[in-house]
């Protein structure tokens, strides 16, 4: 196995294979990943928020959702993948807190977050084929040019694979 | 700091205040807790300083590593949420400290249970006494929520407070205090982070006099 490389937050990275990538302890943010699995190559990025409009600037576009799934369809472009084979698996989004008759957007930012990933690749024409969302657990996830398997992980309640 | 905003603003004078208001908070909180579990509390003194969003999961250890998060809030003159935190392992034995009763015979679910109940009371009256010393030093009435507690990784839940911050900008303002209780055989303790929503530092500085 290739030396995993660690996606933080807001970061993203693509890569050809051979590639492993991983993100550890996703709570309310999404761990996305498109792949081509003709052309062995996959990006991954760990978007936080569902929404760019509000911030004043973007420093890092993987931050939102609506910033990072457009960039990263244009770095797997640069990386020569056919647009038409491209799918995606995505993790995370749970609501870690949730407070008795409180509906605090706060806490629900995860669902917020899920709900942004889906619409804007729904738009971008990616088809999802499997996800492992919302809850209120916390997940590790790692995706491997090999297998194009999405291994997720979550304290308590051991690893599954989309 | 790059791309910062409003809170590039904050000069070492906020900050000291800021960690200032840290002090007072992590003191009551620990008088609190030690008056709870007739032991001796101490606390470090306090940190406060801006980290980038990015870097807040990686800021406090390993992400994998298995946590024990309480959660209150309060919404009124000042929004913010505050966060007890402490390794698993060490929640259980602080939980373990005022539930009255041997519960080592009981199935894992309701062992869970309690110690869940006693962790978020535990952490509810940390925080409560936190917020207590804020509301003395500013005039503010501040009411808290009903706390919630999460068990899960570390990085999860920094996940999640990076993302809160992530609202406003791209810092974090983390004041970070720990606890220690004594005459035990293992050290316990736990950190405390201050959450203040959009705005709420701001209006909190300049009642303080200070922006």
């Amino acid at each position: 196995m290739t030396q995993p490389i660690h996606v933080g937050m807001a970061d993203l990275v693509v890569s050809k294979h051979p590639a492993t990538l991983i993100t550890l302890g996703l709570g309310s943010c999404i761990g996305l990943v498109i792949y081509d699995q003709i052309s062995k190559t996959a990006g991954m990025v760990h978007i936080m928020l569902p929404d760019s409009r509000e911030a004043k600037n973007i420093p890092k576009p993987g931050k939102f959702a609506d910033t990072a799934i457009p960039l990263l369809l244009e770095e797997l472009a640069k990386l020569g993948v056919n647009k038409s084979q491209l799918r995606a698996k995505m993790a995370g989004g749970a609501q870690m807190f949730s407070m008795p008759g409180k509906d605090s957007a706060i806490f629900a930012v995860g669902t917020r977050n899920v709900e942004a990933t889906t619409k804007m690749l729904a738009a971008a024409g990616i088809r999802l084929v499997s996800s492992d969302t919302g809850g209120s657990k916390g997940r590790s996830v790692e995706f491997s040019t090999e297998t194009m398997k999405f291994v997720v992980k979550t304290l308590g309640s051991g690893t599954k694979e989309l | 700091m790059e791309a910062m905003e409003h809170t590039s603003d904050f000069t070492n004078f906020h900050m000291d205040a800021i960690r200032e208001v840290g002090n007072i908070g992590t003191g009551n909180a620990a008088t609190a807790l030690s008056r709870l579990l007739g032991r001796t509390v101490d606390m470090d003194v306090p940190v406060a300083e801006l980290v980038p969003i990015y870097e807040v999961a990686a800021h406090y250890g390993a992400p994998e590593m298995p946590v024990c998060a309480v959660l209150v809030r309060t919404e009124d003159e000042f929004s913010c949420s505050l966060i007890f935190m402490i390794d698993e392992e060490k929640a259980n034995l602080l939980a373990d400290l005022i539930i009255p009763m041997d519960i080592s015979g009981m199935d894992e679910d309701t062992q869970l249970q309690i110690r869940d109940s006693a962790l978020s009371e535990q952490g509810n009256i940390i925080l409560g006494a936190f917020l207590n010393a804020l509301a003395q030093i500013t005039g503010w009435v501040l009411p808290t929520t009903t706390p919630a507690v999460a068990r899960d990784m570390l990085g999860s839940i920094m996940d999640l407070v990076a993302s809160m911050f992530g609202v406003i900008g791209d810092s974090a303002m983390l004041v970070k205090t720990s606890l220690h209780i004594k005459d035990l055989d293992s050290e316990l303790g736990g950190t405390v982070i201050m959450i203040p929503d959009p705005g709420a530092l701001e209006a909190l500085l300049s009642k303080l006099g200070v922006l």
